[in-house]
């Protein structure tokens, strides 16, 4: 045993350095091409650790909050009064927002507009949080068994936390929004109300503010103007309120979030899906709807003669436009149905 | 070996004392990367596992080998989630500095010695931080990672080090220490 020991370390244990240096290059190099084996790694060590990690929650969280009663138990006095004010302020606020929900019910009842996609969500409670120098994360009891899926966005009482970027069985790992790699299309609406919504991109750097990108030079922000999801892309829903804009000192924008990452201890998994855009029916068509309807195109002719140049024709210029147009009228279902090709013949 | 055979170590517990480096430097990551946070996220945890790989490749470098940093810094990585291979890179190479200048940094002691294994950290947390700083202008355009969170990484590990090496060299000095005689 002893002499076999000896020759295995003589021969494998001693990898020189520069072997070891070139192989954590290309692990580097490897992850960033595909990182799935490493990810599938971590979803299977956090799904190992998950029971434990319940275990320790409780504790935890304890120990969390004791720590932070001890550096604001010396605010309590002036919180207690801030609070107060703004309980008072949001309560108006939220008959105001019942008001309104209201009237754009009805409004959007009035206009037949298509209502948002219906969402389901999965409640999920924060088993883990990393704070590291190069990511910033937490952990969620829910994984795959529960339907979470990459990419659904995460949401608190208060707004948006991030999206899930990695799904283990009876995990899942979340991005923060104020992680290095977190990009989302952001809607800001502007208090002046003057320029109406702009578009945005809202970049994590790992600080507790995200900053603002892709904002144009001729749009003036105001601090205090809110901050939702944009829903571009389709990968997240638009409308999720995220924060409110607040300047940086040095002529860009950084987003306050409403969502306090640290604290939050439930949060909503989002399964949205955009659903695919159906085609409107027959009735709804414009051409149809005001008592028009549309002209079939012809039946094919057996062409015998040769073509004739269409400068030789120039009446059958305005058939030959409007030939493509019929069809594109009507949905496909009608250019196959015998019974539309019957009423064109009676027609 | 043959230290470990002449302090009468049983010969089918040699094996696993000479992992023993090996299995503190996977411990002190697991223990570092655990997800729960006690102090709501103020501070980043500390890289325990730098210490075993400083410690043993200064004392015992015939048992804390590269290949054995190298499984550390996989371990660091895949726990830590950032990444794949930044930790991995940085403790192969800080292994590599700390084997390089091994007279120097054996030869201190006291604070010198805390001040030894702090510029070794650095050194570590420098190439994670050009590593990732140099794949995020790759793929983000220039959007560079603050520095703060890491440099706050770094001061939680020099932090650590001095009740984190008392462990490992007390495990050093029970279970592998009769064999120190043959540095």
């Amino acid at each position: 045993m002893a002499s076999a020991w000896k020759i295995a370390r003589k021969s494998n244990a001693q990898l020189p350095l520069l072997i070891v240096i070139a192989l954590a290059v290309v692990l580097v190099l490897l992850g960033k091409a595909q990182s799935g084996l490493f990810d599938k790694a971590r979803a299977h060590i956090t799904d190992l650790m998950a029971p434990v990690l319940e275990r320790v929650r409780v504790p935890a969280a304890h120990f969390d909050r004791w720590i932070g009663s001890l550096t604001e138990i010396f605010s309590v006095y002036e919180q207690n009064l801030k609070l107060k004010e703004e309980n008072a302020r949001l309560r108006q606020w939220r008959n105001v927002a019942i008001v309104l929900e209201g009237r754009v019910g009805r409004y959007q009842a009035l206009l037949h507009a298509v209502p948002d996609p219906k969402m389901n969500a999965v409640l999920a409670r924060v088993i883990g949080r990393a704070n590291r120098p190069f990511l910033q994360t937490m952990i969620l009891d829910a994984g795959r068994e529960n339907h979470a899926l990459p990419g659904q966005a995460v949401v608190d009482a208060r707004g948006m936390i991030g999206r899930i970027y990695l799904t283990g069985q009876r995990t899942s790992w979340v991005i923060l929004l104020t992680d290095l790699n977190s990009r989302i299309p952001v809607t800001i609406s502007t208090s002046s109300g003057s320029v109406g919504n702009i578009q945005a991109i809202m970049a994590g750097d790992n600080s507790r503010m995200p900053t603002l990108e892709m904002v144009s030079h001729t749009v003036v922000l105001h601090g205090g103007d809110q901050v939702t999801s944009s829903g571009d892309g389709g990968l997240l829903p638009a409308g999720l309120p995220i924060g409110t804009v607040v300047s940086d000192g040095s002529g860009g924008w950084r987003v306050v979030l409403l969502a306090d990452a640290g604290t939050s201890q439930d949060v909503e998994i989002l399964n949205f899906s955009k659903p695919p855009e159906a085609l409107p029916a027959n009735a709804q068509l414009p051409a149809e709807a005001a008592g028009l309807r549309p002209v079939a195109p012809p039946p094919p002719r057996p062409s015998t003669s040769p073509p004739i140049p269409q400068s030789a024709l120039p009446s059958a210029k305005p058939k030959a436009l409007a030939k493509p147009q019929a069809p594109a009228a009507e949905s496909p279902a009608d250019a196959t149905s015998p019974a539309s090709s019957d009423d064109d013949a009676e027609r | 070996m043959a230290s470990l055979e002449r302090a009468g170590t049983p010969p089918r517990f040699r094996f696993l004392v000479a992992l023993l480096p090996l299995f503190c430097g996977l411990f002190c990551v697991f223990l570092s990367n655990i997800p729960v946070s006690l102090l709501g996220g103020l501070v980043p945890p500390p890289l325990l596992g730098l210490v075993p790989v400083y410690f043993w490749c200064l004392v015992r470098p015939d048992l804390m080998t590269p290949a054995a940093a190298l499984v550390i810094g996989v371990a660091q990585d895949v726990m830590s989630g950032g990444p794949p291979g930044v930790w991995t890179l940085a403790f192969v190479l800080t292994y590599g500095l700390v084997a390089r200048q091994r007279d120097s940094f054996a030869g201190l002691g006291g604070l010198a010695a805390v001040v030894g294994f702090a510029a070794a950290a650095a050194f570590a947390c420098a190439v994670a931080y050009v590593t990732v700083a140099g794949l995020a202008l790759l793929t983000l355009g220039a959007h560079l990672p603050t520095l703060s969170p890491i440099l706050s990484q770094l001061a939680m590990t020099v932090l650590f080090y001095v009740p984190a090496v008392l462990v490992v060299g007390s495990l050093h000095h029970k279970l592998i220490g009769a064999s120190r005689g043959d540095l």
